[in-house]
């Protein structure tokens, strides 16, 4: 059916209202990163400093050990993402295709684990942890992230593979493939898009964190995450409210990034099995 | 290749029975179809056969060799599936090529085979495509290549024609048969279509709940079915049913059919119980004959060739268990040729012979012989 102009203008519009919602945010954050403080206290706004202030950018990369803090953050984001990964593969293959007795009701019981607060576990992790000795290390972040991540991600995947039909693998193993040799030559590859999906969201949930990270990476400032970083950049009287928005755009470009080269596959992962 | 011998296999899922005990003998390079309406557990004994499912119990051997708990990819058996479950991260060529790779053979001598059956199923220009940019007919032609090209001791297929359109179900069929008189490899098939099963099978067996009805070559099966069942699946359309009671006829026994006594020869009917008769439709024939009823046309559905004409059957006519429910309810079917013009509501003279006529007893539903 082809639109008339008048839909079409309605049409843009609305998009364009939604697009403004959901952009504005992230363009605050950017002109608040190149305002000074002064122009941040004005009424009304200003919509664009004059001049902008690029070397807040720069100021802060030297001031703070950023790249060290956005390294931390990657090392959690990725072990935690390889771990969640590996375990959930495994976990949601296995509750898709193999059934057995009370596999619904195990299958369920992994889904009320995400239902439990971050918080809630924080106390009884900080005792694990310290018992094993690892407060202030990086690991602690990660097992901590995937307790969080596991649960969430080993539906995602059940879901996934639910839609792979069984036939593929059977194909395989007649083939000659072992049940895990048709998992990992032949279902893994289909599922890309599904895995690509779930690792985001994986790598989201754990480069977002910050109760964790506040929790057991109490030591050194070295050791700690960007988003623990930005928060210590509060002062008691004084906040400079344009430095911690220059560190935020630091903390955020790698999630631009992933998302910009995973668009393709996060599509097709997110609207897996809505058609046949 | 290889002859495949089913010894008392059953299958069970919990307590429910899905396959009845049978024994099959399947001779070395024979072509035998498994047909049965869906849920009669065709598809089951293919994939015990292809070790995809553990049989309950029973044994199978392919050659000299006791399969039953070797892995799918131990037993050198090929399986076709009815969505072709080709690989569609692989092209065409790795497609073809997987289950040799698997095997550990040389790239050169896989790259040989996998083009000398490209070439047979005519699919050799694709080779670097993807499945998602081929047709179905060219899809299933890879999944065909990806099992002849291992050269296995058997094929399954499991209704590996049921997704194509009608035209080209009938084009793959012809070359499905051709293939197999072409490589000779024992071949099982699975379809819920008797035309398919008639045209392709040395050997047909039909299944109903789990459980063999009949095994036999097109024609005896067509001629001479075992049961009720039988009869009534293959014949297209299927044979007419009647309610029938044992009579006499001059000291010879016969049965009463729409108020006729009809001799039944030297079939042994016993004097009491329930009978039913069978006559296929296109064993009616429109004007006088041996027997003859008249009655008015209910429908009559030309298909140019021939013509299939519905009455009212009464009370009397038995469902078919192989037909949907309600089809008994457009009545009589007759299969005539174009004798003149049939229209709806005007009587017809409508005769068959005795001879044609098939006795069933209704209870256990076995023929009469």
């Amino acid at each position: 059916m082809k639109r008339t102009l008048a839909q079409s203008i309605r049409l843009y519009l609305g998009v364009g209202v939604v697009c403004a919602i959901l952009i504005f945010p992230i363009y605050w954050l950017f002109i608040t990163a190149l305002s000074t403080t002064l122009e941040l206290k004005a009424l009304p706004p200003t919509f664009w400093p004059d001049p902008p202030q690029w070397q807040t950018f720069a100021k802060v990369a030297e001031e703070r050990p950023i790249l060290l803090w956005l390294a931390n953050s990657t090392i959690a984001a990725v072990g935690s993402v390889v771990l969640s990964m590996f375990v959930s593969v495994l976990a949601g293959y296995s509750l898709s295709r193999f059934h057995v007795r009370g596999g619904n009701s195990m299958g369920l019981f992994i889904l009320t684990a995400k239902m439990l607060p971050a918080t809630l576990l924080v106390i009884p992790l900080f005792s694990i942890f310290r018992s094993v000795g690892l407060i202030g290390s990086i690991w602690s972040l990660i097992i901590a992230h995937s307790t969080l991540i596991i649960p969430f991600t080993t539906w995602m995947l059940k879901g996934y593979f639910d839609t792979i039909p069984k036939e593929l693998e059977q194909a395989a193993m007649v083939d000659g493939c072992s049940p895990l040799g048709a998992m990992v030559r032949v279902i893994l590859p289909v599922s890309a898009p599904g895995l690509a999906a779930t690792s985001l969201y994986a790598f989201v949930l754990s480069w977002a964190d910050y109760a964790y990270a506040r929790t057991f990476l109490t030591n050194s400032q070295n050791n700690w995450t960007a988003n623990l970083g930005i928060t210590t950049m509060r002062g008691e009287y004084v906040t400079d409210w344009n430095e911690i928005a220059a560190v935020s755009v630091f903390v955020a470009i790698p999630i631009v990034v992933i998302y910009l080269f995973l668009e393709r596959y996060l599509v097709g992962g997110l609207t897996a099995g809505a058609e046949k | 290749m290889a002859n495949i011998s089913i010894r008392d296999v059953y299958k069970n899922y919990g307590t429910e029975n899905v396959l009845k005990t049978f024994s099959l003998e399947i001779q070395d390079g024979e072509f035998v179809v498994l047909v049965g309406p869906s849920g009669c557990g065709k598809s089951t004994i293919l994939k015990i056969i292809a070790g995809l499912e553990p049989a309950s119990g029973g044994q199978i051997f392919l050659g000299e060799r006791d399969v039953t708990d070797f892995a799918p990819g131990d037993r050198d058996v090929a399986m076709v599936f009815q969505n072709y479950a080709l690989y569609p991260h692989l092209t065409v060529r790795q497609n073809i090529g997987f289950g040799l790779k698997m095997r550990g053979m040389k790239a050169r001598d896989i790259e040989r085979r996998v083009v000398d059956a490209a070439k047979i199923l005519a699919v050799d220009s694709y080779l670097n495509r993807r499945p998602k940019d081929l047709s179905g007919g060219q899809r299933q032609r890879v999944a065909l290549g990806r099992a002849i090209v291992r050269e296995p001791q058997a094929f399954l297929m499991d209704e590996p024609l049921s997704n194509l359109d009608a035209k080209l179900r009938v084009h793959m069929r012809a070359e499905i048969g051709a293939l197999h008189k072409r490589i000779g490899v024992t071949t099982v098939y699975v379809t819920h279509d008797q035309i398919e099963a008639m045209t392709m099978a040395d050997r047909v067996a039909i299944l109903r709940e789990g459980e063999i009805q009949q095994i036999a070559d097109p024609d005896t099966m067509f001629q001479d079915p075992a049961n009720l069942f039988v009869a009534g699946f293959i014949g297209s359309p299927g044979m007419n049913f009647i309610r029938a009671s044992p009579t006499d006829l001059g000291g010879s026994p016969a049965v009463e059919l729409f108020g006729l006594k009809v001799p039944v020869g030297g079939r042994q009917i016993g004097k009491t119980g329930n009978l039913i008769a069978g006559i296929r439709p296109e064993h009616f024939s429109v004007g006088e004959g041996e027997f003859t009823l008249n009655l008015r046309p209910t429908l009559v559905e030309s298909l140019g060739s021939e013509k299939y004409v519905y009455f009212d059957g009464g009370d009397n006519l038995v469902e078919r268990a192989a037909d949907s429910e309600g089809e008994v309810a457009k009545g009589l079917i007759a299969r005539i040729g174009q004798q003149g013009r049939i229209r709806e509501g005007e009587s017809v003279p409508l005769s068959f012979e005795s001879e044609n006529l098939y006795l069933f007893d209704a209870d256990t539903e076995s023929v009469i012989r």
